[in-house]
């Protein structure tokens, strides 16, 4: 790869206090690729996320776009720069319809100040163009948000970042709530962004979710990088017992010192 | 952030998650119809309507009905519309009533005489926007401490009650020397203002002969409309329309014309009875006749199938009718109503029949709703039964009852909605129900229904605003209504708009709805929410001048206490407490219900006190009936 990657990390480390969250986690993101971090509890992946969204500065290390470094210091920064942040709360409102929740924010106006009121027909039919590219097809952009399945939900919430500039995409946690056919549905969805063009960062615990649709995976145990392959490099196997190896570990030793 | 996602229980997302692949089933009119927050409470203001129409003399005459409008339009109504949108937007007000009595206060204040005891000696064309100014100040301040503090407006809008009640009552104290504050006309543009928030319209003076011709056919034509909206809204468009319909149709409306001005001619039973059926016949050739000019017609009707369970509900709810009319017709009647009215014999009669009847057509209703699923020619028989079984009630309360508006009005009513149901139970069988989205049919009949109900509003108006020769000769008491009214309807016109087509209002629904999630996606949830108690604050500006022109003494203590009848009107009219969800046409309609004990009380010569007994009623037969509609809606959505 000649050029440089979209989003790359390098040495990030981030202390708490005398708390060590993260050290020495490098890893990148391609347009177009997927970047798996796997971890489990308490290994560090809520504050890579928060590094990577402007919530936190890191200690230490350095990240670059587009090979040019850059610091976040707050969350609209991160968001300006193209990195959005689907939450596994999803920032939505159940009660409000799936177009409102779709520009939420940011609503097409019609007319000059001060009267001025939202473009709904622009507003739906984009909502629902858009959707559709995501593949998924509603008939009926007025259904509220809270009666969607929770696979669609979370492409609602990706295309609304996709829409609205992202170019790097973080999903935290996308399928941790959902049954086996709903998270199917949502690792389409992640294709789906990512022949779009955006380069994505999927965040999980679930190994088996994480190998059929990354390019490139990072594991985090205890705030530190276990290691950073590329696909080639790395059977589904290998990757389930790094995994599965990590919590083991910790419980036996936990068993042992119990005694 | 993780640990909170593992133990997150996975059931409850997955319940809603069951069929992702499903395209969603579409939703019938009354589904769309029902999720709309303001249905209940239209529904709720029919039935307390109809209540206080039953029990007393004289509510629903014109004075009546000004009295009403006038305690909805002075102050309930406008503040509800606000308290809602600021409901919607998950915060309450609790000074928005102290507000009214302070704003009061303050513009009559301003403009007073200066003397020894205060006031300021300016016109009105100063107090009023000083007035507005400090209310704003108000509602800026309680919505910026509900922010910074991040305590519940709850608590902090009490503490700004206090205080305002505090200096009401400290400041009239101090500048006027005692705890009321009058008046306005002392200020020097008075005369020029007076029209403006005080004008008042007086109905005998207003004379208009051909307004009956207004009255009956502006609400026919609206109900016609609003007949012909549902049909849009139900049945499958053609795809060429059919000629020969319009000519029918055309011949139908012909017929019903003629049939009602001939009731209009006419006197006496034979005369009433013969233009009836004129009528009867013109309504079912038109409404078929309009369907067979739009709509689809059914393929396959299939042959009546009547299986024992529905044979049971039919000849069951005949059975239920039958014996409510022997109970009516066993125990003697007599028509004095008292607030103790369910103890006496003549309130367990009414009582029973009531329930026995009702009894009767729900199991009616339930028999045509099951042979829906059946076929249509079934579902047309089923239906037809209903429809007898309305005419049944008509007849037993025509032949029983010794109330006069009974035995006209709600005789009338009964075989109109027996009517409507029979000829709805044919176009049902004859045509294709649409199960599918049709943007442009969904558009005319949201617009058909809606000047359907305009066209009856202005009818209304019609009766209410004029009067005729034989009334004023007949010795009818002055009534007078006032420009109050308009300023109700403007402000919550502007709010209805506000909430449903502007950014802001979007915004409202979004920070009330979830907050965190408003704000990660870019919406200003303070500003939004400190904007909400501005509104409030400015509504209650308004209805402050409002009451300073139209009591000219206002007291320290004025609006006290009002704020949650504010909140109450919010609820009964569909708002959810916890924000997100609500509407301003609800709350306005809320308004109005919470006005009738008011008015039908005093109608009905009971002691008023009695009101605060329907007040908590009707509060917790709305949240109850609320909260089981919206369940019904959300469950018909998935």
């Amino acid at each position: 790869m000649s050029t440089a990657p979209l989003l790359e990390l390098e040495d990030i480390s981030k202390y708490y206090g005398n708390i060590i969250a993260l050290t020495d986690v490098t890893t990148s993101v391609n347009a177009g690729e997927v970047t798996c971090v796997l971890g489990d509890n308490g290994a560090g992946k809520s504050t890579f996320i928060k590094i990577l969204s402007g919530v936190h500065e890191p200690t230490d290390g350095t990240v670059r776009m587009n090979g040019e470094e850059v610091t976040f210091g707050h969350p609209r920064e991160s968001l300006d720069a193209g990195i959005a942040t689907v939450y596994q709360d999803l920032a939505m409102v159940p009660l409000m319809s799936v177009w409102r929740n779709f520009w939420m924010g940011a609503e097409p106006t019609k007319g000059r100040w001060p009267i001025q009121w939202i473009d709904t027909k622009k507003a739906k039919a984009i909502a629902k163009d858009e959707l559709f590219k995501m593949g998924i097809d509603i008939r009926d952009t007025e259904q509220p948000v809270g009666t969607l399945s929770g696979g669609e939900r979370q492409s609602v919430a990706i295309a609304r970042a996709a829409y609205f500039g992202a170019k790097v995409l973080i999903l935290d946690e996308p399928t941790s709530a959902l049954g086996v056919k709903q998270s199917g549905v949502v690792l389409k969805y992640i294709k789906a962004a990512r022949d779009r063009g955006l380069g994505v960062i999927f965040i999980t615990h679930n190994p088996h979710h994480a190998y059929p649709v990354g390019d490139r995976f990072m594991i985090l145990n205890r705030g530190r990088s276990m290691g950073n392959f590329a696909k080639e490099e790395l059977t589904r196997d290998e990757l389930v017992r790094m995994m599965a190896g990590g919590a083991e570990l910790d419980q036996l030793t936990h068993e042992i010192e119990n005694g | 952030m993780t640990d909170a996602a593992a133990s997150q229980p996975a059931a409850s997302v997955a319940a809603t998650a069951v069929d992702d692949d499903e395209r969603l089933a579409y939703r019938s009119i009354f589904q769309r119809l029902f999720i709309r927050p303001e249905v209940g409470a239209i529904i709720g203001a029919i039935g307390v309507w109809t209540f206080f129409w039953a029990v007393s003399g004289t509510f629903g005459t014109a004075g009546a009905s000004f009295g009403w409008i006038d305690i909805v339009a002075s102050s309930l109504g406008i503040m509800a519309v606000a308290v809602a949108a600021l409901m919607i937007g998950g915060e309450f007000d609790l000074s928005s009533g102290a507000m009214t009595g302070a704003m009061a206060m303050l513009t009559i204040f301003i403009v007073k005489e200066t003397g020894d005891l205060g006031g300021l000696g300016l016109p009105m064309a100063v107090s009023l926007p000083l007035g507005l100014a400090v209310a704003l100040g108000i509602g800026w301040l309680n919505g910026t401490m509900v922010e910074r503090t991040g305590q519940p407006s709850f608590i902090i809008t009490l503490a700004t009650f206090f205080a305002i009640k505090g200096l009401k009552l400290g400041l009239a104290n101090r500048f006027v020397g005692q705890i009321q504050v009058a008046s306005t006309e002392e200020a020097s543009d008075y005369d020029f203002w007076r029209p403006i928030f005080a004008g008042v319209w007086e109905r005998n003076t207003h004379q208009f002969e051909a307004r009956d011709f207004f009255y009956t056919s502006l609400p026919l034509l609206g109900f016609t409309l609003i007949v012909l909206a549902i049909a849009e809204l139900w049945f499958t468009r053609r795809e060429t329309p059919n000629p020969a319909g319009l000519i029918q149709f055309l011949i139908g409306m012909a017929v019903g014309v003629a049939g009602v001005g001939a009731m209009h001619l006419t006197d006496g039973t034979g005369g009433n009875a013969l233009s009836g059926a004129i009528i009867a016949v013109g309504v079912i050739v038109a409404l078929h006749g309009y369907c067979t000019w739009r709509f689809e017609p059914t393929t396959n009707r299939g042959s009546v199938q009547i299986d024992t369970s529905m044979r049971n509900r039919i000849l069951g709810g005949f059975a239920l009718l039958i014996a409510g009319a022997v109970v009516a017709f066993s125990i003697d009647s007599s028509s004095e109503t008292e607030i103790i009215f369910p103890f006496t014999t003549q309130g367990v009669r009414a009582i029973l029949y009531v329930m026995l009847a009702v009894a009767g057509l729900a199991l009616l209703a339930v028999a045509s709703q099951k042979a829906l699923s059946i076929n249509p020619a079934t579902k047309f028989v089923a239906t037809t039964a209903s429809a007898l079984g309305v005419v049944v009630v008509a007849v037993t309360i025509f032949l029983d009852s010794e109330a006069a508006k009974f035995r006209s009005s709600l005789f009338t009513i009964l075989l109109t909605i027996a009517l409507l149901i029979f000829s709805w139970a044919l176009v049902v069988s004859r045509f294709d129900e649409r199960r599918y989205v049709d943007r442009d049919a969904d558009r005319a009949g949201y617009r058909l229904l809606l000047t359907g109900f305009l066209s009856v509003l202005v009818g209304i108006a019609f009766r209410l605003l004029f009067i005729t020769e034989a009334e004023l000769l007949a010795g009818v008491p002055p009534t007078k209504t006032s420009v109050r009214v308009l300023w109700f309807v403007a402000f919550t016109s502007v709010m209805v708009w506000v909430l449903a087509r502007t950014k802001f209002g979007g915004w409202v629904f979004a920070v009330g709805g979830n907050k965190e999630a408003a704000r990660q996606v870019g919406v200003p949830a303070a500003r939004t929410k400190t904007q909400l108690f501005m509104i409030v604050s400015a509504a209650a500006w308004l209805v402050g001048v409002l009451l300073a022109f139209r009591i000219n003494s206002i007291q320290a203590n004025t609006g006290d206490g009002e704020e949650f009848e504010f909140i109450i009107a919010a609820v009964v009219g569909g708002c959810l407490l916890t924000g997100g969800y609500g509407s301003a046409m609800g709350a306005a309609i809320g308004a109005m219900i919470m006005a009738m004990p008011l008015i039908g009380i005093s109608a009905a010569r009971w002691n008023t006190d009695w009101r605060f007994l329907f007040l908590g009623v009707i509060l917790l037969v709305a949240v109850v009936s609320n909260r089981y509609i919206r369940l019904k809606a959300e469950a018909l959505r998935r």
